[in-house]
């Protein structure tokens, strides 16, 4: 196990910077994900800390020692891809044994941490199966069983859920979690779903155009957002931005209010719109409202409600919880 | 209703003219020299092997087929070899120079064998390989490299680079990766590689006729140009050694067909 250290670390394609200065001490033992919008640069750096891709600035430490020049061997890491990567000639068994079996390691000792591995992800049955003979599902453990059976030093994980369907996801997430809580290796993690960034990380880092634009905890991020951007990307229905005479009216350019922070309150001190969707989830009532000089609102209200398409209502923000941006797209402090 | 029949027709007329030498070649090989005398597409009355035999021993077809094997076995197993490593190298390594070297195997495409037969039989006699097998190997991989390392290429384009770098992650070295990972993922363009330098290497008469001229180091190819002289020609004897010279091709081509076309389309269609 080891932390890692990203000094002024940046990546350029000739002329193109992809990444710029990017600054990050990952501790021993934590769950770090990268989030960020499709070409934010996440993958990139998972990528240059894997050593796939070639470090162009900066330094990378890993457990204290500079690994800029070392091979993807030498970095004692392991990795789960997107498309899992398996290879397709080679049973589960082989495939997890693998890495073991390019270092020369007993037989009996390779049999041992696969089946150990195996049982750990419920893959006793399919050892001897090929990948082209497993579920989605299957291959993704298989991808995770891979990594897992080498003991690295740190967990590198490139989107492993994204090729899931949504209830498979769920669970394999949770599979992760514990998984990351019983070997308490320092696994990062890429992900442009929010929903998995806030469940799995102890931090999240979230990058922006190379850039990254805050680094903090998962409530961190929800209740006190850097940017306007991170405020937008976190949270789900993302959070709705007002300018105009409503944000003049708390002495910024911007207000931020979050679905979940609106409250239908009365005629004199709210704002007046018109029911535009109802989406009803069951826990809770998704409804887009048209607000005069603020656009289309979506609002997030507890339980079951009764607003139809084309009701009016009056939406009050719960003061407490509104953001306030700048021109920048900085906050202001309350 | 009819346009089935017309067309069933039409294929069946093709296919009988496109088979009607390899059958009269097999029928004038199986007649006794008595039998001649009849119309070539007349079945044999009688079946006899004695042309088989006698191209087979008096013929030197023995020492021939054996020579011919030894070199189309050698060229398509080094070939193999070569023209994967090389494809390996163009598609998952990075180095200096590479567009270079992908315009000079182009350019190896475009160049006709006839065009530097000269320059080679020069190159191939300075190197003392006149009349050896290896000099023959030689000339005909460095000529057909180019073909195959672009067939390697196609395949392996195909193969998603995540599995290269999984191996990269896994600690294998590149050498590994080739072996371990790639290659056996890349059966059918081995057996088509295997199956058409063999073919190519079997049936070439050209380099064969200018680079052996010694009797026993001759090639099956060459061989059958004994059986034909300026004035005279000795049907019988170059219909069966024909035959003895089509048989290993076409039992491997039967065995390989399914790979071979998957070879020949890989990368064809994504």
């Amino acid at each position: 196990m080891a932390g890692l250290d990203l000094k002024n670390l940046s990546k350029a394609y000739g002329q193109v910077e992809v990444l710029h200065d990017i600054n990050l001490a990952i501790a021993d033992g934590e769950f770090v994900v990268f989030v960020g919008p499709s070409g934010c640069g996440k993958s990139t750096l998972l990528r240059m800390i894997a050593g796939l891709e070639k470090i162009t600035g900066g330094d990378l430490l890993i457990g204290g020692n500079r690994a800029n020049d070392l091979s993807p061997r030498q970095r004692n890491i392991a990795m789960v891809f997107q498309s899992y990567a398996l290879y397709p000639q080679m049973t589960v068994a082989q495939n997890m044994g693998f890495s073991l079996s390019l270092e020369r390691r007993p037989k009996a000792e390779i049999a041992q941490k696969v089946q150990e591995a195996a049982d750990s992800l419920k893959l006793g049955p399919y050892l001897d199966r090929k990948p082209g003979q497993l579920s989605g599902g299957q291959r993704q453990r298989v991808a995770i069983g891979r990594a897992i059976v080498r003991s690295p030093q740190v967990f590198l994980l490139d989107e492993p859920l994204s090729n899931l369907d949504a209830a498979l996801r769920s669970e394999t997430r949770v599979e992760i979690s514990e998984l990351h809580q019983r070997m308490e290796t320092t696994m990062i993690y890429v992900t442009h779903d929010q929903v998995e960034a806030m469940t799995m990380a102890d931090r999240i880092v979230v990058l922006n155009g190379g850039y990254i634009e805050q680094v903090g905890s998962p409530m961190e991020l929800y209740n006190h957002p850097a940017t306007e951007f991170v405020a937008g990307f976190i949270g789900s229905p993302k959070m709705n931005f007002v300018k105009g005479r409503f944000a003049d009216r708390v002495g910024a350019t911007t207000l931020g209010v979050r679905p979940e922070h609106f409250v239908v309150g009365k005629a004199d001190d709210s704002w007046e719109g018109i029911v535009t969707l109802v989406e009803r989830l069951g826990h809770d009532t998704i409804l887009y409202v048209k607000v005069p000089d603020a656009g289309v609102l979506t609002v997030s209200l507890n339980g079951q409600h009764d607003q139809n398409v084309g009701d009016t209502i009056y939406l009050r923000p719960v003061q407490d919880f509104i953001h306030k941006f700048n021109d920048a797209g900085r906050p202001i402090a309350a | 209703m009819y346009g089935r029949w017309i067309l069933l027709f039409a294929l069946g007329v093709i296919a009988v003219l496109m088979a009607s030498p390899l059958i009269l070649t097999v029928f004038t090989s199986l007649k006794p020299s008595t039998e001649l005398v009849n119309p070539a597409w007349y079945p044999p009355l009688s079946v006899t092997f004695e042309h088989y035999v006698r191209v087979w021993t008096d013929g030197g077809f023995s020492r021939y087929f054996f020579n011919t094997l030894l070199i189309s076995v050698i060229d398509a197993a080094v070939m193999i070899v070569i023209a994967s490593l090389a494809a390996y190298a163009m598609v998952f390594i990075e180095f200096r120079g590479k567009l270079a070297l992908q315009i000079l195997f182009l350019i190896g495409l475009m160049i006709p064998v006839t065009a530097i037969v000269l320059p080679l039989f020069q190159i191939v006699r300075s190197f003392g390989l006149l009349n050896t097998h290896f000099g023959v190997i030689l000339a005909d991989l460095a000529l057909a490299v180019s073909v195959f390392v672009f067939m390697f290429t196609s395949y392996f384009v195909g193969v998603p680079k995540a599995l290269h770098e999984a191996a990269r992650i896994d600690g294998a070295t590149e050498f590994q990766i080739y072996r371990r990972v790639i290659m056996p993922i890349a059966m059918p363009a081995v057996v088509t590689t295997a199956l058409l330098e063999f073919l190519w290497s079997w049936n070439d008469l050209l380099l064969r006729l200018l680079l052996l001229t010694q009797d026993e180091m001759r090639t099956l190819s060459v061989g059958l140009l004994n059986f034909q002289g300026t004035m005279t020609r000795d049907v019988t004897g170059l219909s069966s050694g024909t035959v003895i010279m089509a048989i290993p091709v076409v039992i491997l081509f039967l065995f390989f067909q399914r790979h071979f076309v998957r070879g020949m389309t890989a990368g064809a269609v994504k």
